[in-house]
């Protein structure tokens, strides 16, 4: 069995890089003292496996972490389903899930909130079965939405429209030290004007993995060549469900704190 | 005082690993601001990932902002990526805390734990929008301290810096903040500024440069001397008597981003008394001062439960000679099931988790002598961390003459526990262009380096060692400090030396530390108050981050010296007479003048001399100045056998050592044998 946990980086927190969410998580279930499992050898690490990596700097409502349990990790519970034994007693993986009896239960996701630091914040905890495919295989696009700094929305949404109609957007990036132009355009499946913050038009997008991971930065030259991106959060990451596309475990199972919308 | 945060965040998605200029870490604390507080700066001139996990630092920030009085953020060097887009923007140094401006705090204290990163500090200062020179400071200009085992010859930093403190910080912080206080109360008023450093001058432990004049005789110091009367001719060290009394930090910062040392830390200690000459923080943080293991313990669970990590560095300048070290290890191993057994109510899911919640820990600073089987058996039982043995110099001569009393028996001991244990390489670290070492002397590291390898072979085809090669720098306050250094000419032949000697042998592996750099340590580390503006003109000239080799340039240095009219073969090179003013003759370390030299002079005899720990006391001056004593939990070496000092252990009841009780009431209790 494995926990699908689902978490936020907003504010301060966004700079920290992949690698570094990883040890922070670590420490954070550590902290909880749930039963996770490790790998085995000399050096022992915690199984985790994330869904696709979020580029530095970027922030996001929608990160996703699988956490494998040990054996013997899920307990019954009650009616209102199971519970995981972790070090400071059971606990349901979030509240819909927990034993209406004791109301006042802690949950996972509570616990690994209050664990983990400023910045990130659990809004979501699933029991699986640990069968379905890894997250990465499975997240075929993400939903974003970003700001362009000094570029006004009418100007936004005529780049929008233009971008949109064209057959073929190629675009440069720079590429293990080389420079590559790619056309973008396929990748792009939603995008449009959906507000202003106080830096600029706020665009929303949905940008699929395939044939490559695009970037919203990646847009923005093509968009707006004199400006740059502000801010970035991703919204979303889609898979596909059995009715038709679904994320990996979503928000309305656990009771949200602390959602801000993206401005300035 | 606003945050510069607003302003910064734009320029961190241009720069390498952002994260370093962010705080976030779990422990930060939440500096309330208020002109009614005396506001510190911490500075640790250095990058975030090197200055984060000094424990130092880290202690002085828990103090300060417990006082109701005072209040304290830190800094780091910003990387020069960053340094480039603040100075375009025109954009200060910051606090990673709040990110408030640096100018707006009233101390600024530089942690000085290297020389190489003295440029970093006039830098620093220059970044907070301050004139690196003290005299041209404006008098409510923050005031820039500076601590740390650096200053311990504080001349070379003196132009530039308005008080240091010489030893522990955790008492002498306090007196600063209520001096700096009452200042601040009185509006710091035009022409006020030398009335503190006045002021601050009489606190213990605190050395004012201004304070003092300098006299030279041609190329020779003839004198520091003060200039007032009420201000000390000698500043001595400050001494914490009992560690029990100081259980920091209780809220150890833990990042959010990689650094160097990413583990818990807990001291065990502090001092050491094994008396290795070419060791200055031995020399200067005597006497030993044992933390209590009951003390030990519960910081180690705290800190582990707190902070979410699995491995723990049991600190001090040689942790094997801790008492009772075997069973604090084992039980520090065993944490991690003590704790997740103790509350659980499910058995199963314990015994799953068991292996892997296991506590790793690491033991810097370990001596061969000490690494015994069962101490490698303890630390193996949890993921298998570094190894890194320190005999200094390969041969038996020379290591009687540095007083490293390691037998190539002792060596060969630890370096077979650790192989059994299921190691396959480990890092020997020598030193090279000791006192009197000769070509036969070098060539022994590599000798020593093969032994161990073919050791290894019985255990694993695996089996690997690498060599570290440090150029020997003399460092003031110990008996090496009158010995002339190794030009990095000389240093480089006997890199080369060991190279060869180590042939096509593919089992070693040979890092050597760049001898040029060796080279300008050794101007910052003996230096004079006239070496202050050779790393003024470094700095002018670009040398930040001397420490990192793809910064360093011994140019720009023998540059800064000539333009200076300074000689490196003077500074640097130069063996020193016995009646010779030293730049640092003004800074008592405890230490008697006389002990050293002959020490010194027993050295280049070949004599070995004891560690007093557990053998008579031969007066260095550390205890008797001070009227305090070792602290330490037994009379008897722990592991046995003769400890590296050469000589019969047994008898170490009958040496007069302040003894803990072995049970202690509970951590952060004072301990009552303590006065």
């Amino acid at each position: 069995m494995r926990l699908r946990v689902r978490f936020s980086k907003i504010g301060k927190i966004r700079f920290i890089g992949h690698r570094d969410v990883a040890r922070v998580i670590e420490r954070a279930v550590r902290k909880v003292g749930l039963p996770v499992a490790y790998s085995q050898g000399f050096s022992p690490r915690m199984k985790l496996s994330f869904g696709l990596a979020l580029p530095t700097g970027y922030e996001s409502e929608a990160e996703f972490v699988d956490l494998p349990l040990v054996s013997g990790a899920v307990l019954d519970g009650n009616a209102a389903g199971p519970v995981i034994a972790c070090r400071s007693g059971t606990h349901a993986p979030c509240e819909n899930m927990a034993p209406s009896s004791a109301p006042s239960y802690c949950t996972i996701a509570e616990a690994l909130s209050e664990a983990l630091v400023v910045g990130m914040e659990v809004s979501a905890v699933t029991l699986t079965d640990g069968r379905g495919p890894s997250l990465q295989a499975a997240v075929h696009s993400c939903g974003w939405d970003f700001d362009i700094v000094g570029l006004d929305a009418t100007a936004a949404a005529k780049a929008v429209a233009e971008f949109l109609a064209a057959g073929t957007v190629v675009t440069e990036r720079v590429h293990k030290g080389e420079t590559v132009s790619s056309n973008i355009r396929p990748s792009v499946e939603v995008l449009q004007v959906v507000g202003c913050s106080d830096r600029g038009a706020v665009l929303s997008a949905e940008l699929s993995a395939t044939p490559r991971v695009v970037r919203p930065s990646e847009l923005v030259p093509a968009l707006a060549p004199a400006h740059e991106m502000g801010i970035a959060r991703r919204t979303h990451q889609w898979t596909s469900g059995a009715a038709g596309r679904a994320e990996p475990a979503v928000p309305a199972m656990c009771a949200q704190r602390n959602k801000e919308p993206i401005s300035g | 005082m606003t945050t510069l945060w607003p302003r910064l965040e734009p320029l961190l998605p241009r720069v390498s690993k952002p994260a370093r200029y962010i705080g976030c870490e779990d422990g930060m604390q939440q500096p309330t601001v208020g002109s009614h507080l005396t506001s510190w700066l911490l500075a640790y001139p250095d990058t975030y990932e090197i200055g984060l996990p000094n424990q130092g630092l880290q202690i002085l920030y828990e103090l300060l902002n417990e006082r109701p009085d005072a209040s304290a953020e830190r800094t780091y060097a910003p990387w020069i990526d960053l340094e480039a887009e603040m100075r375009a923007v025109g954009l200060p140094l910051f606090s990673v805390d709040t990110h408030r401006a640096a100018g707006e705090f009233d101390v600024i204290a530089f942690n000085l734990s290297a020389e190489l990163v003295y440029t970093n500090v006039l830098n620093c200062i220059d970044l907070a929008g301050l004139d690196v020179r003290a005299a041209r400071r404006n008098d409510d200009d923050p005031l820039i301290g500076a601590g740390g085992h650096c200053a311990y010859n504080p001349e070379p930093l003196a132009d530039f810096v308005d008080f240091f403190v010489i030893g522990d910080g955790e008492e002498v912080v306090s007196e600063i903040t209520e001096a700096v206080g009452a200042w601040k109360r009185t509006g710091k008023r035009p022409g006020t500024r030398a009335t503190i450093l006045r002021d601050l001058s009489g606190i213990e432990g605190v050395y004012v440069p201004a304070m003092y004049d300098v006299a030279y005789d041609g190329p020779a110091l003839a004198a520091v001397t003060p200039k007032h009367p009420d201000v000390p001719a000698l500043v001595a060290k400050r001494t914490v008597a009992d560690l029990a009394e100081w259980p920091y930090p209780r809220r150890q910062l833990v990042p959010v981003t990689e650094v160097v040392h990413d583990r818990l830390s807990v001291e065990v200690f502090r001092g050491c008394t094994r008396g290795c000459r070419f060791c200055q923080a031995g020399m200067i943080t005597r006497p030993v001062r044992e933390r209590p293991a009951a003390q030990v313990r519960e910081m180690v669970r705290a800190g582990l439960e707190r902070s979410g990590y699995d491995e723990v560095s049991l600190m001090s300048l040689s942790t094997a000679d801790y008492s009772g070290i075997a069973e604090l290890v084992r039980d520090t191993v065993a944490g991690g099931n003590i704790t997740a057994g103790a509350s659980d109510t499910d058995g199963a899911s314990n015994t799953a988790t068991a292996d892997a919640n296991r506590i790793s820990v690491s033991l810097p600073s370990m001596r061969v002598d000490a690494f015994t089987v069962d101490v490698a058996a303890q630390v193996s039982r949890a993921r298998r961390t570094g190894l890194t043995f320190a005999p200094e110099a390969g041969s038996w001569r020379l290591r009687q003459i540095i007083n490293k009393l390691i037998t190539e028996e002792d060596l060969y001991g630890a370096v077979r526990s650790a192989y059994s244990q299921g190691w396959h390489r480990m890092k020997l670290y020598f030193l090279t262009g000791l006192p009197s070492e000769m070509d036969p002397d070098t060539e022994a590291i590599a000798h020593l380096a093969d032994a161990c390898t073919r050791i290894g072979q019985e255990y694993t085809k695996r089996a690997s060692v690498t060599v570290s090669l440090g150029g020997f720098v003399p460092k003031p306050h110990t008996p090496f400090q009158w010995f002339g250094q190794n030009p990095p000419a000389e240093l480089a032949r006997k890199v080369r030396l060991v190279r060869s000697a180590l042939g096509r042998n593919r089992r070693v592996q040979l890092k050597w530390h760049d001898p040029a750099a060796s080279t300008a340590e050794g101007i910052a580390s003996r230096g004079d108050r006239r070496v202050g503006a050779v790393i003024e003109y470094v700095w002018r000239k670009g040398g930040t981050f001397q420490e990192w080799s793809e910064r360093f340039d011994l140019g720009l240095w023998e540059e800064a010296m000539a333009a200076c009219g300074l000689s490196l073969d003077w500074y640097v090179h130069r063996h020193r007479g016995e009646h010779e003013v030293l730049p640092w003759d003004h800074i008592g370390a405890g230490l008697h003048r006389d002990f050293l030299w002959h020490d010194w002079q027993d050295a280049l005899a070949g004599h070995g001399l004891p560690d007093c720990r557990w053998t008579p006391c031969y007066d260095c001056g550390a205890c008797t100045e001070y009227g305090i004593e070792h602290m330490v939990a037994s009379p008897v070496a722990p592991n046995g056998g003769s400890q590296g000092t050469g000589q019969d252990l047994a008898t170490g009841h009958l040496v007069p050592v302040e003894l803990r009780p072995r049970q202690m009431a509970g951590a952060g209790a004072p301990s009552g044998d303590g006065a």
